[in-house]
């Protein structure tokens, strides 16, 4: 019992120690690129464990997230650009709404299986950024079609979530990706992430054990494109210019479930190694070959899926867990004998 | 008191018509045996009833009352559970997690749905295996987690799709005392099953059907001596034991 303890101690530790890293870094870390690297990073990590609660624990394959990125930056610069609401509300609102959204698509293509349901949603995905790119007004709100909205810089501050220097970036972002992996640990541990991981694997045992698989597929979509909603609002803070080919692209679709399914899916740790092995060589391939190879990390990222799909079909964190775990049991060793 | 009764059930499937007029009912605390010779409609029957289709024509009654479509979900949590003939465990998780699933049917905080899981784990001698990967479970361990996740939903009524089946004669005779210590529990067994020594040894009362339609019902000897029975199903060389 004593040596359990000790044990889980060592791993709250570590848990603390990543922590105080992560929060100090900017402390120490004065350069802007890299400060934008890693914000990305953590925006990258924190969309794919929003996917992660549908993609993962669900079982199915969304590859239409990029559209509820969309409806977060956009709701939140429209009310802001044309009625002057602070972002940080227009977040929630934007979130609220692609929840509805999120549960309109569900309800037909939750029915579907397999690469039917990815299908529809990638349709799904691009219907919503053909839209925006022909639509210059909906009713009275502002789109500006394929031209795209800026955000003038001024007022800054954090009741406008923008800023001039890229710390406040890192935090809000950093604060954001723990609390979604806090939710995504508790999911996994409750009722509604048993009933998801069981319907997600075995609908129809699922169904004869109680479970209500449609709904609680549902309330995932809900929750996961409420989350993905709110980093769209941060994104366009961050970057204070949104057009629909950069931020409803498939290829952010495509990038969170590469991700997922490299670091691993349904775990809650997956979406942040996911991120941390992909985002660098997404950020190089494109500072270096930018301009000869654009699209190189996209290769680069399908022939590391095929190989990981090969060996580590659950994704990497499978084989780094039990290294983990094996290191810890050498630090730690079994009790002798039972107290 | 009649725990589940089929009124004229009937089910087509297209032009085919796997359940023909079925009618047959269970005395609460009852072991009932349906038997019949493949693709006679057993497992449609069964289908039916825990709500994964519903009937073409005729009712269906739990504890008195209609469940023509109520959704399986529902009907787990009436108080109806089932096992599946294939069997479909959740395979990338642990035996205690599968059972889990099961628990939280009645069950809404994870230390409870444990507690309880661990409970019937012990009861059905799989709680050396509770974290194994269900996928690496044998068949007979398998099947067994099937009536775990089962149970772990307190059901009052158990519908048993061949859960035998596969199973080397001890493990059969295991099998046999599990289903017994069920009853004695108070939970209510309708078992389809093709082997006959268990279902002989089980059973309180056997319905046999053919082609959709019930052919004989009885007691298990009148059943094994009846003569449509023994050429619809056992054969010329069945005796009675």
């Amino acid at each position: 019992m004593g040596e359990q303890m000790t044990r889980q101690n060592l791993q709250i530790s570590s848990l603390l120690l990543v922590g105080i890293i992560t929060f100090g870094l900017p402390l120490v870390l004065r350069s802007p690129t890299y400060l934008h690297i890693l914000i990305l990073l953590y925006l990258y990590a924190y969309l794919t464990s929003s996917w992660n609660l549908v993609g993962g624990f669900a079982g199915v394959l969304p590859l239409g997230h990029a559209a509820f990125v969309g409806i977060g930056a956009y709701s939140s610069t429209i009310l802001y650009l044309q009625y002057g609401i602070s972002p940080w509300l227009g977040m929630i609102v934007g979130g609220i709404l692609a929840a509805i959204v999120g549960i309109i698509i569900g309800l037909p293509t939750f029915k579907m299986r397999g690469a039917y349901f990815a299908l529809a949603t990638i349709a799904f995905g691009e219907g919503i950024r053909v839209m925006v790119e022909n639509i210059d007004y909906l009713g009275p709100f502002n789109l500006n079609g394929p031209r795209g909205l800026q955000i003038p810089p001024r007022n800054v501050g954090l009741t406008n979530l923008m800023f001039t220097t890229k710390e406040p970036y890192y935090y809000i972002i950093l604060i954001m990706l723990v609390a979604v992996l806090a939710l995504t640990y508790f999911i996994s541990r409750s009722k509604l992430g048993y009933y998801l991981n069981a319907g997600g694997e075995e609908p129809e045992a699922a169904m004869s054990l109680g479970v209500n698989v449609a709904r609680c597929k549902l309330i995932a979509m809900a929750m996961s494109s409420f989350l993905t909603a709110l980093a769209g609002t941060f994104y366009a803070q961050f970057t204070l210019f949104i057009h629909p080919k950069s931020i409803i692209s498939l290829d952010l679709s495509f990038e969170i479930a590469f991700i997922a399914l490299i670091g691993g899916r349904g775990s809650i740790a997956g979406p942040v190694l996911g991120a941390l092995l992909l985002r660098p060589v997404s950020d190089f391939s494109r500072i270096y070959f930018g301009a000869t190879l654009p699209g190189l990390h996209l290769i680069i990222f399908g022939t590391v899926l095929v190989l990981v799909m090969i060996y580590q079909p659950r994704g990497l964190q499978e084989p780094l867990t039990r290294v983990y775990h094996k290191l810890l049991y050498r630090l730690i060793p079994e009790p002798a004998g039972t107290e | 008191m009649k725990i589940l009764e089929l009124k004229n059930l009937t089910k087509d499937f297209g032009g085919l018509r796997a359940v023909d007029n079925l009618n047959l009912s269970i005395d609460d605390g009852q072991i009932l045996g349906l038997i019949g010779p493949n693709g006679a409609g057993k497992s449609t029957a069964f289908n039916c009833i825990a709500g994964v289709y519903p009937p073409s024509e005729g009712d269906i009654y739990f504890n008195g009352e209609k469940i023509n479509n109520e959704k399986p979900w529902n009907l787990c949590k009436k108080g109806l559970a089932r096992t599946f003939q294939i069997v479909k465990p959740f395979s990338s998780k642990s035996v205690l997690y599968n059972v889990m699933v099961g628990s939280f049917a009645n069950k809404d905080k994870r230390a409870d749905a444990e507690k309880k899981s661990l409970e019937i784990l012990k009861y059905l001698h799989l709680e050396d295996k509770k974290d194994i990967r269900a996928g690496n479970l044998t068949i007979a361990d398998r099947k067994r987690l099937e009536i775990a996740r089962a149970l772990a939903t307190e059901p009052r009524l158990l519908l048993l799709d061949e859960v035998m089946a596969g199973l080397r004669p001890t493990e059969v005779d295991e099998m046999v005392e599990i289903i017994k210590n069920l009853r004695e529990s108070g939970i209510t067994v309708f078992v389809i099953e093709h082997i006959m020594r268990a279902i002989m040894a089980l059973s309180d009362w056997i319905v046999v059907i053919h082609f959709g339609q019930k052919i004989a019902e009885g007691i298990p000897e009148t059943v094994a001596a009846d003569e449509n029975v023994i050429k619809a199903y056992l054969g010329e060389e069945y005796g009675v034991s």
